[in-house]
């Protein structure tokens, strides 16, 4: 299409998308039934505005992966409008369902016993009895799951490119490891992980493919993992001369992106076992579902396995050879 | 209220419809042959059978691309249909924000500093190393490495040389620029996300994506429409911008042809000859990187030193181009 034809169309499009806000005001409503009287079609045309910015906004930010905050919301979206969040927000939802397969999901507030000792007395002071809410959002599918595959990634994830792959697999099985430690992670420990994956030092950048930049520091991406949610570290200073009290949990957005069943499908996948192998099956019932419960004994687990092997009651010698197999088999998934 | 409105939607647009769009924007563009894998497995699903992805037929996929910009215009999205300007010129669907600069459209991965690196960046592109007798605009990594800092005020000799910069450099005084560690892997991930291409000589050139994307702020941004010399040229055939293809071999003409519009064009002409100053056509002056690599210096410096490593290639790429510049009289072989 020649540009000056395509600058056309573009043109012609946003009139379009004008008039078609304007013809949906004045278009009767088919499923409503009563409130059409307070729909003036001023107020309409503005409220699909707005649908129309929260869209773009959610979109945006969701490609970058930093969440969708609401107040960027309130400020990039409704301006002084803010009274307006629930139904623009309603609004802006429905349309990412219809047209994206899409929807904006609450992250998960911060754990309580991530805060601060400062963060804790102040929530302790306000003392309000609402559930802790993050007012972030990010996307996800809300497409049937069969629709999960590499070559359709869903939302938040820059397409199934070698480095984006690279990327995926290693925060997603870092997200594993924590989550079947007990959701909390040493950083020694994680490094000893990140050892065996012969990833301490380097990782694969999002461009493996560039002779300039092969790799990026581990210390970087785990950054960037830290940055878009993926993980989250803390810091804890116990005073003067202590050290070792950093740990890794999993962050807002690894919560929701690598739930609990993406991690089972995880370890099925290194374990080479299909959803038939009961044995395992079982294990991950009890690592995963009744994970709350066991947040005691997660801190003495050592390592996945031997927590799954706890679980089981036979802590077996064979431990050593099974990590290294699970080693070489996420090299192998990596590649 | 919140229930009556109802987002508006092509007829009969549905999961799979919605897959496609999401795996569209996952990738930012679409060949026809990654659109057939694409679509071979959303059917596949939705079909509860495998199918082959050459079963995929160019009609289906025009329908899909059809439904999915429907259902995005109005949201101020749009596809638009390019074509690589090299080699054998494959089309690329494009997925678009329809209000597009770099700013919004890479500002929310990139930190300022990378922002203000990457205008440095494209001002070379388009401007230094964009001349009349040298429309290279593509940098190699030498010459994107020159930017990483704004220019001084101070003549430094590399950079130093002010570059129609609209106050961009000036207004941000604190602005430190990158290392050249951080530039490598700016570029290395500006190439990962699509924005900008490597060639095989180790050019780099803005991407079919951005040609589209940033199409009417590239224009804005580097054309005086008062002057008749300008910046940003378009082919004389399909009237894209043009960043790798043919010129007209007199310096001040500024018709412009992709050697993948040529045959069609030329067979609809009488004669070979520039249709802005009617001067014959030899299709041996080039823009884009082979402004470069055509020139004797280039070559001769390749093969000197054939079966080095790249970094060598580099290194005479960037002599060459010295040369070229330096005997800019003299020109290419004919």
């Amino acid at each position: 299409m020649p540009p000056a034809q395509q600058r056309r169309r573009r043109q012609a499009a946003q009139e379009e998308s004008d008039e078609d806000v304007r013809q949906r005001s004045a278009s009767p409503e088919n499923s409503g039934s009563d409130g059409d009287e307070r729909m003036g079609g001023i107020e309409t045309d503005e409220t699909s505005q707005w649908i129309k910015k929260l869209v773009r906004y959610a979109l945006a930010c969701d490609f970058a992966r930093t969440p969708i905050r609401r107040d960027g919301i309130k400020e990039k979206v409704l301006g002084r409008h803010g009274r307006e969040f629930k139904k623009v927000f309603a609004g802006a939802q429905k349309q990412l369902r219809a047209t994206f397969g899409m929807e904006m999901v609450e992250l998960p507030a911060k754990d309580r016993n991530l805060l601060t000792a400062d963060q804790k007395r102040k929530a302790a002071k306000s003392q309000s009895q609402k559930e802790p809410t993050s007012n972030s959002y990010m996307l996800v599918s809300v497409l049937p799951t069969e629709f999960r595959t590499p070559t359709l990634p869903g939302p938040s994830r820059v397409a199934s490119s070698e480095g984006e792959a690279a990327y995926t697999a290693l925060y997603s099985t870092i997200i594993a490891i924590i989550t079947l430690s007990g959701g909390e992670l040493s950083d020694p420990r994680l490094r000893r992980h990140l050892q065996r994956l012969n990833a301490t030092e380097n990782m694969p950048s999002m461009n493996p493919n560039d002779n300039n930049a092969p790799n990026e520091r581990a210390d970087a991406v785990l950054q960037r993992m830290q940055k878009q949610g993926y993980l989250h570290k803390n810091v804890e200073n116990k005073g003067l001369g202590d050290e070792d009290s950093t740990t890794w949990h999993v962050g807002p957005r690894g919560k929701v992106e690598v739930n609990h069943e993406a991690v089972a499908a995880i370890v099925r996948k290194v374990f080479d076992a299909g959803e038939g192998n009961e044995e395992l099956e079982k294990k991950l019932q009890v690592s995963l579902e009744i994970q709350e419960g066991k947040a005691a004994l997660a801190g003495v687990a050592e390592e996945e396995e031997a927590e799954r092997q706890e679980a089981n009651g036979q802590p077996g010698p064979s431990t050593r050879r099974r990590r290294r197999t699970r080693a070489d088999a996420e090299e192998d998934d990596e590649e | 209220m919140e229930e009556e409105w109802e987002p508006p939607l092509p007829a009969g647009y549905n999961e799979t419809n919605r897959a496609f769009l999401q795996a569209f924007i996952a990738r930012g563009t679409l060949t026809f042959r990654e659109a057939q894998t694409v679509l071979a497995e959303i059917k596949s699903i939705s079909m509860e059978e495998q199918v082959d992805p050459a079963s995929i037929e160019m009609e289906e996929f025009s329908e899909y691309i059809k439904m999915a910009r429907e259902a995005v215009e109005a949201l101020d999205f749009d596809i638009r249909l390019t074509r690589r300007q090299a080699g054998a010129g494959e089309r690329v669907w494009v997925f678009i924000n329809a209000h597009s600069d770099p700013p919004t459209q890479m500002a929310t991965t990139h930190t300022a500093e990378e922002m203000a690196y990457i205008k440095r960046l494209l001002d070379s592109m388009f401007e230094e190393y964009n001349t009349q007798r040298m429309e290279v605009m593509a940098v190699d990594e030498g010459q994107a490495l020159k930017v990483s800092r704004p220019p001084r005020s101070r003549e430094s000799g590399v950079n130093g040389r002010p570059n129609g910069e609209n106050g961009e450099g000036a207004a941000t005084p604190a602005d430190r620029g990158l290392k050249h560690s951080e530039v490598l892997s700016l570029l290395s991930s500006l190439v990962a996300e699509g924005w900008l291409e490597k060639s095989r000589r180790e050019f780099y050139s803005l991407s079919p994506r951005s040609l589209v994307e940033l199409w009417s702020w590239l224009v804005e941004t580097y054309n005086d429409p008062e002057d008749d010399w300008q910046n940003i040229k378009f082919c004389e055939a399909c009237k894209e911008i043009i960043t790798y293809g043919q010129r007209c071999s007199v310096v001040e003409c500024v018709a412009r042809l992709h050697d993948i519009c040529q045959d069609g064009y030329w067979r609809t002409r009488r004669d070979k000859k520039c249709p802005k100053c009617e001067t014959a056509w030899d299709g041996k002056h080039f823009v884009g990187e082979r402004a470069v690599t055509s020139r004797a210096g280039f070559q001769r410096g390749r093969g000197r030193k054939s079966g080095g490593g790249r970094r060598s290639d580099l290194a005479d790429a960037i002599a060459a181009q010295q040369a070229a510049a330096e005997d800019d009289g003299e020109d290419m072989e004919d």
